[in-house]
């Protein structure tokens, strides 16, 4: 991994969440290898990175949803090194699928989360209020999410996670969906959570949107860091003139492929070898043939 | 707020959002409220409605009947209801090896020409005269049935007034002869159990099966909904994310699937006492069950601990699995695993039982449920199964506790 950045406020007091040496296995895949990271308060972070990269295993290791296999997630608190658990209070999440119950209203799944964190109807129902104002989306508060477009679960969703008014907002793809004017307002919003100082992590696959609105990217691929900076840094030490010129250089070799099944259990895995066929159809190309073909 | 509130908090939250989540859901409300509640009612009051007026029905076929004999003038052809009944009379058919054999008759009582067709033949034994008989007939159609029915019972009183006679000729009282050992007065009144306490053991065969199935099928699809469900639509992954610990989860859950699953089994618990009350109301034999209040409360704390067991279970299984379609196919044969203990429970001879009977899962809280309702309290009894239930019941939520720990729990197949 390549360090690029010092960061400049990184003193040890403005550091909300430390990776020393962190990887995760899943049986015999290595999800994540020996990841170091310091996240400041105040910064927006994102995560740049192709499919199976590790970004979300980074994302839940952060959320204290997976244990490292190796190394430690340090959280630290306001009255010092705190519980990864105690996080949660502080921490809004919206995740690439939106996570939404469809027969619910968009306001009944606010507050369903709002309630888990301990806040009253009334004070979440106000919030509720000034963030769906931001977001142009008052008038569908109480409708259920079932007959939502992607863009207003999105909208619904980012408006569950900054309803308890959390210190860290982490978004997966969060304008995926969205229309340019609304794409706009959700990255307003992620401005004024990190000027209220805030911490925002930004999983995306889009680099321009990723300069356009992180102090600092994080390039994952095949499971490790590959750079840490901003992304005139990152151009800088790759000698590139734009970004994703920059995410090409550093990502080079051959992304792996990741091994979904290799997740199942011993049972499963031997009826399923048993049952796919090991060969294509005769009459059907090769893989091969079909790249010769072209 | 205290830390046990906050708990409280949650947990209420988390009970509260199912509960919502599944009212809205009108196809598992109606198949796990609706249909428990009318299913009693329907089978106890509407089936013999239904029954009594299809029989009513089937009195007024008009049916083609036909007697053959040797003679047109058997006595026989008086005791026949020529009702709604086209009766003919035939010489038998010549060349038949028995009368049961259908010879030349097979097409027209196959065809539905005729419904039925009475064979008689006179006969001598011991030098008295007797009467062998056959009927052809298509049982598999429902005229034919009817027909049957009828010669069947102009044969019996027919045959009533032959043993008559024959007692008569001989100077012999017909009664006497034919009941010389009868009981003495009212038969019902010599019963020393009320009519709740047999209805209470009638009851007690049927009701805990009832319980015992209903209570694991109408949490089985909750338990994949709020659990495997979760995991397939991705809601999961946020809701981990938010500040309450996995027993937390856990526990509001299971309260919503608890009380669903419960005010199943009440909703037909309920439908039935309605429909056997309606039953009690114009029987004098057939009363209300009389349960003690002490029989009431061990019934509910057998069928609570049995809930939490059940409910446990399958929340645990249920969110090892990462799609609702594995799920249920992993909870389904579990229902099987109740139903059969279930079942075998109701043939345990209860009286002098072996204790350990009362140690075996699902067995226990069956035999616990036929011994309340037959309004039998044994000390002993009471002790084993509700300290095994109890067990079981804490080690289900123990497995349960640990399954929500998983860490791929946030996984989906989506």
């Amino acid at each position: 991994m390549k360090q690029l950045i010092q960061n400049a406020a990184g003193d040890f007091l403005s550091a909300l969440l430390t990776l020393n040496g962190v990887s995760k296995h899943f049986g015999h895949i290595e999800a994540l290898s020996r990841v170091d990271l310091t996240l400041n308060r105040g910064d927006i972070v994102g995560l740049v990175g192709g499919n199976g990269a590790g970004k979300t295993t980074l994302l839940r290791l952060m959320c204290g949803l997976y244990q490292p296999t190796d190394g430690t997630v340090v959280y630290h608190g306001e009255n010092g090194d705190r519980p990864l658990v105690e996080m949660r209070n502080h921490l809004g999440v919206v995740p690439e699928g939106t996570g939404l119950y469809h027969r619910l209203t968009a306001w009944e799944n606010i507050r369903y989360h709002t309630r888990l964190h301990g806040i009253e109807d009334e004070v979440a129902w106000k919030k509720t209020l000034q963030l769906a104002d931001a977001l142009s989306f008052t008038g569908e508060l109480g409708r259920p999410t079932r007959g939502f477009s992607r863009g207003m679960r999105q909208k619904t969703a980012i408006i569950r996670a900054l309803a308890h008014s959390p210190d860290i907002l982490l978004l997966d793809e969060p304008t995926g969906g969205l229309d340019v004017t609304s794409a706009r307002e959700v990255r307003s919003l992620v401005g004024q959570v990190r000027d209220s100082g805030g911490t925002v992590i930004y999983s995306t696959h889009h680099l321009a949107e990723a300069q356009q609105v992180c102090d600092r990217i994080i390039i994952i691929h095949n499971g490790e860091v590959r750079a840490d900076g901003s992304p005139d840094e990152l151009m800088r030490y790759t000698e590139e003139k734009n970004l994703e010129d920059a995410y090409v250089s550093l990502t080079a070799d051959a992304a792996r492929i990741f091994d979904d099944v290799d997740t199942e259990g011993k049972i499963a895995k031997i009826w399923r070898k048993l049952l796919t066929p090991r060969r294509l159809p005769s009459n059907m190309s090769s893989p091969e043939e079909v790249n010769e073909d072209e | 707020m205290s830390k046990l509130k906050g708990r409280m908090f949650r947990v209420r939250a988390v009970a509260t959002k199912e509960l919502i989540d599944f009212v809205r859901d009108w196809r598992t409300l109606i198949a796990v409220i609706l249909i428990p509640l009318i299913i009693f009612p329907l089978l106890f009051i509407a089936l013999p409605f239904l029954l009594e007026s299809q029989a009513e029905e089937r009195s007024e076929f008009e049916l083609r009947i036909v007697v053959q004999s040797e003679s047109e003038d058997t006595d026989f052809m008086a005791y026949l209801d020529g009702d709604n009944a086209n009766i003919t009379w035939e010489e038998l058919p010549a060349g038949i090896a028995n009368l049961s054999d259908p010879g030349p008759d097979y097409s027209r009582v196959r065809e539905h020409g005729v419904n039925a067709i009475l064979r008689l033949e006179e006969g001598v034994e011991d030098n008295s005269t007797i009467w062998n008989y056959s009927i052809l007939r298509d049982s598999t159609d429902e005229m034919a049935n009817e027909a049957t029915k009828r010669i069947v019972t102009a044969l019996n009183t027919w045959e009533e007034q032959l043993i008559e006679a024959t007692l008569d000729e001989n100077d012999l009282n017909p009664n006497t002869t034919l009941n010389p050992i009868r009981w003495g007065g009212d038969i019902d009144a010599s019963d020393v159990a009320t009519a709740g306490e047999q209805a209470g053991f009638a009851l007690s065969l049927f009701i805990p099966l009832i319980v015992a199935t209903w209570t694991a099928t109408s949490a089985m699809q909750p338990s994949i909904d709020m659990t495997a469900g979760e995991r397939e639509r991705g809601t999961m992954e946020a809701l981990l994310c938010a500040p309450i610990n996995r027993f937390e989860l856990l526990l509001g859950k299971w309260i919503a699937v608890a009380l669903i699953s419960a005010t199943g089994v009440l909703a037909q618990v309920c439908a039935l006492f309605f429909a056997i009350s309606f039953i009690a109301s114009n029987s004098d034999t057939f009363g209300v069950p009389e349960l003690s209040l002490s029989a009431i409360l061990l019934m509910f704390m057998a069928i609570l601990l049995f809930a939490i067991m059940v409910v446990a279970f399958q929340l645990a299984l249920a969110v090892r699995s990462r799609s609702t379609k594995e799920a249920g196919s992993t909870l389904g044969p579990m229902i099987i695993a109740i139903l059969f203990p279930a079942m075998f429970a109701q043939f345990i001879n209860l009286e002098g039982v072996e204790g350990y009977w009362f140690l075996i899962p699902v067995v226990n809280v069956l035999l616990a449920l036929r011994e309340i309702l037959t309004n039998t309290i044994i000390f002993e009894h009471i002790i084993l199964w509700a300290g095994s239930s109890l067990i079981y019941a804490l080690l289900a939520a123990y497995y349960a506790s640990r399954q929500f720990n998983r860490e791929d729990l946030v996984d989906s197949i989506n």
